[in-house]
């Protein structure tokens, strides 16, 4: 176990000498600050590991060969790495159909929440109208809804949507909207927090910008899209980039409505759902394999926008 | 018509009709139908039939399974936040005095952007009693491997762990952001006065602090409670975990409807269950309020 946490500790010994030469810690004696020093950064080595380890034991199992998993004892370190498995795994699942899902159907999401969340976000910053009061506070109040409320309900308003999937006027004859990927879309089509957060960035930009371009004749939808909206860039970005990340793992109401349509699975809920096919010891390298799959086009979208995710994620706990 | 729907007047209801239209089809609607749904018995095949209160007096008296869940669920989130939130604060409070911020960040945050399914795998592997990365380490030390996910006593707490793991980052970077927003000054002055380490957060940060703790008590408890997608993956081909110790209310409701097609009693459990997540939310807020914060 060493030597994996060698590549995670050596910055943090880097850190350590520079911490114990000057500032930022507080002032005190050089004893005392190199001892916080130590505390500080074994503290957050220890916690890197602990977060970092499993991926490193997920990717060590993928590598292994049936053979090294049937031995007993088991053996830990594969001594042929098995990198082919990564290639098989996409001749043994449909996992490009999945990814292809994945892709579309975030994508899909995130497109809509950007357009619902800034146009009502910039309706309820940017207008005095009756009822404002109300639909904001409609916002605020829709967030305390707890997920789990909407999974029965949903099911069977998709299910008896009229007029789609072979239904008729009343919603009855067809599977309505279950089965399509409007299923998986349009449910997440608003989100209250994205409005909510979208106009916290409308409410910055002032009142006397966009009534300078209606004095000049604007029509309201070129005011919003080619005024207003490229002032919130760094909103929309933020929200996206929120917004395509928790999609993307989202497991729980694509499962529900996908068990009986295989062609619609994303990649988190193909892999979930067709774990009996990894009964096998022997197989289970290729199951460590596809979960690898799963996890990498993220963390390279995440690592190559981290900066707005992490905005993201504080800009929840700010007062609003 | 064409100078009505571009006048200023007419514009914010445009903006907000897409809004409007989903509300009353995914939220209107589905909030009236569930509690409708929630006073019949409906097995989705053949028509509901009316029971009025009958399904919420069966879960709350008679339900052996029920009571037993909302305790369970009840640990789960009390014991997360009772684990996860002073571990996250003392690594924000770290985090906040270290160099290399951006390397820790990027370290802590990667939980947050992987995909339930494969952390529930990557633990049921690490979890393996046999020969499962955790006993494995516990071994070197010379301990005995407990059976985390076989062992009934243990299976919660192994989900309450995994759940810690997955939440630390960003409960980490929440605290991290509010013990920045803590003006240096109140520091300075607290120094002058002699204030040693310790009361310097007992006296100044955590106090300050307050709004942040609530931010991240609440949202936490929430998602705690309402929280089942982990157990699936962690305890696959059980009925929530060894003799259903690790069934949360989340998702015997679940079962409840998608296995067991009683959509009505199923109905009643996610309202009785959002009953309860709603009044501890409102004491917590209230709680919070007379220590004297204000958030949101």
């Amino acid at each position: 176990m060493a030597d994996t946490s060698l590549p995670a500790a050596a910055p943090a010994v880097a850190a350590l000498a520079e911490a114990a030469a000057g500032p930022p810690v507080r002032p005190g004696g050089r004893g005392r600050r190199i001892a916080w020093a130590v505390l500080t950064y074994t503290l957050l080595t220890l916690g890197a590991l602990v977060m970092v380890l499993p991926f490193l034991d997920m990717l060590l199992g993928a590598l292994r060969t049936p053979a090294e998993r049937l031995a007993r004892p088991p053996v830990y370190w594969p001594r042929d790495p098995q990198w082919g498995n990564f290639v098989r795994v996409f001749d043994e699942l449909p996992l490009l159909r999945w990814l292809a899902n994945s892709l579309g159907v975030t994508a899909a999401i995130t497109v809509l929440q950007i357009l619902t969340s800034a146009m009502g976000g910039y309706a309820l910053a940017k207008f005095h109208f009756r009822g404002r009061l109300g639909m904001f506070r409609f916002a605020v109040g829709a967030q305390m809804f707890p997920f789990f409320i909407f999974l029965i309900p949903w099911f069977f308003i998709l299910r008896y949507f009229p007029l789609v999937g072979g239904n008729n006027l009343l919603g009855v004859g067809g599977m309505g909207l279950l089965g399509s990927y409007a299923a998986l879309v349009l449910p997440f089509a608003v989100s209250w927090y994205g409005i909510f957060l979208m106009r916290q960035f409308f409410l910055a930009i002032p009142d006397e910008l966009l009534d300078a371009a209606r004095m000049d004749g604007a029509g309201e939808f070129y005011i919003f899209f080619r005024i207003a909206l490229p002032l919130v860039g760094s909103g929309l970005a933020t929200l996206a980039i929120f917004v395509f990340l928790y999609h993307w793992n989202e497991v729980l109401w694509t499962m529900t409505v996908t068990r009986t349509a295989p062609d619609l699975q994303t990649l988190p809920v193909g892999i979930y759902l067709l774990r009996g096919a990894f009964e096998q010891e022997a197989t289970k390298s290729l199951q460590q394999a596809a979960i690898c799959v799963s996890v990498l086009p993220v963390l390279i979208v995440f690592l190559a926008l981290q900066r707005y995710y992490v905005a993201s994620v504080t800009s929840g706990s700010v007062k609003g | 018509m064409r100078a009505f729907l571009s006048s200023k007047k007419a514009a914010p209801w445009l903006f907000l009709s897409p809004v409007i239209l989903f509300a009353l089809v995914f939220f209107v609607l589905p909030v009236v139908f569930a509690a409708y749904v929630s006073l019949t018995t409906w097995d989705s095949l053949t028509p509901p039939r009316w029971v009025g209160l009958r399904n919420y007096e069966y879960l709350l008296t008679r339900d052996p399974v029920f009571l037993r869940t909302l305790w369970q669920t009840l640990y789960f989130a009390i014991g997360t936040l009772a684990i996860g939130v002073p571990l996250a604060l003392v690594l924000a409070y770290a985090f906040s005095r270290s160099r290399h911020q951006g390397l820790w960040r990027v370290l802590y945050t990667v939980p947050m952007v992987t995909n339930i399914v494969a952390i529930g795998f990557i633990f049921w592997f690490v979890f393996r009693q046999t020969d499962g990365l955790l006993n494995r380490v516990l071994g070197l030390f010379g301990l005995p491997g407990p059976g985390w996910l076989t062992d009934p006593g243990l299976a919660m707490t192994s989900a309450i762990l995994v759940f810690v793991w997955m939440e630390l980052g960003r409960n980490m970077l929440l605290f991290a952001a509010g013990l920045g927003s803590i003006d240096e000054s109140y520091y300075e002055a607290a120094k002058l006065d002699g204030a040693g380490h310790w009361q310097l957060f007992r006296f100044v940060t955590l106090p300050l602090l307050r709004p942040t703790l609530l931010f991240v008590v609440i949202t936490g408890f929430i998602s705690g409670m309402s929280y089942f997608t982990l157990m699936l993956v962690l305890f696959p081909g059980t009925q929530g975990g060894p003799s259903r110790a690790a069934l949360t209310t989340g998702q015997y409701m679940y079962q409840m409807a998608f296995e067991d097609l009683r959509m009505g009693r199923a109905s009643a459990v996610s309202y009785i269950l959002f009953a309860l997540v709603s009044v501890v939310t409102l004491i917590q807020l209230r709680v919070m309020r007379r220590g004297g914060v204000d958030a949101h």
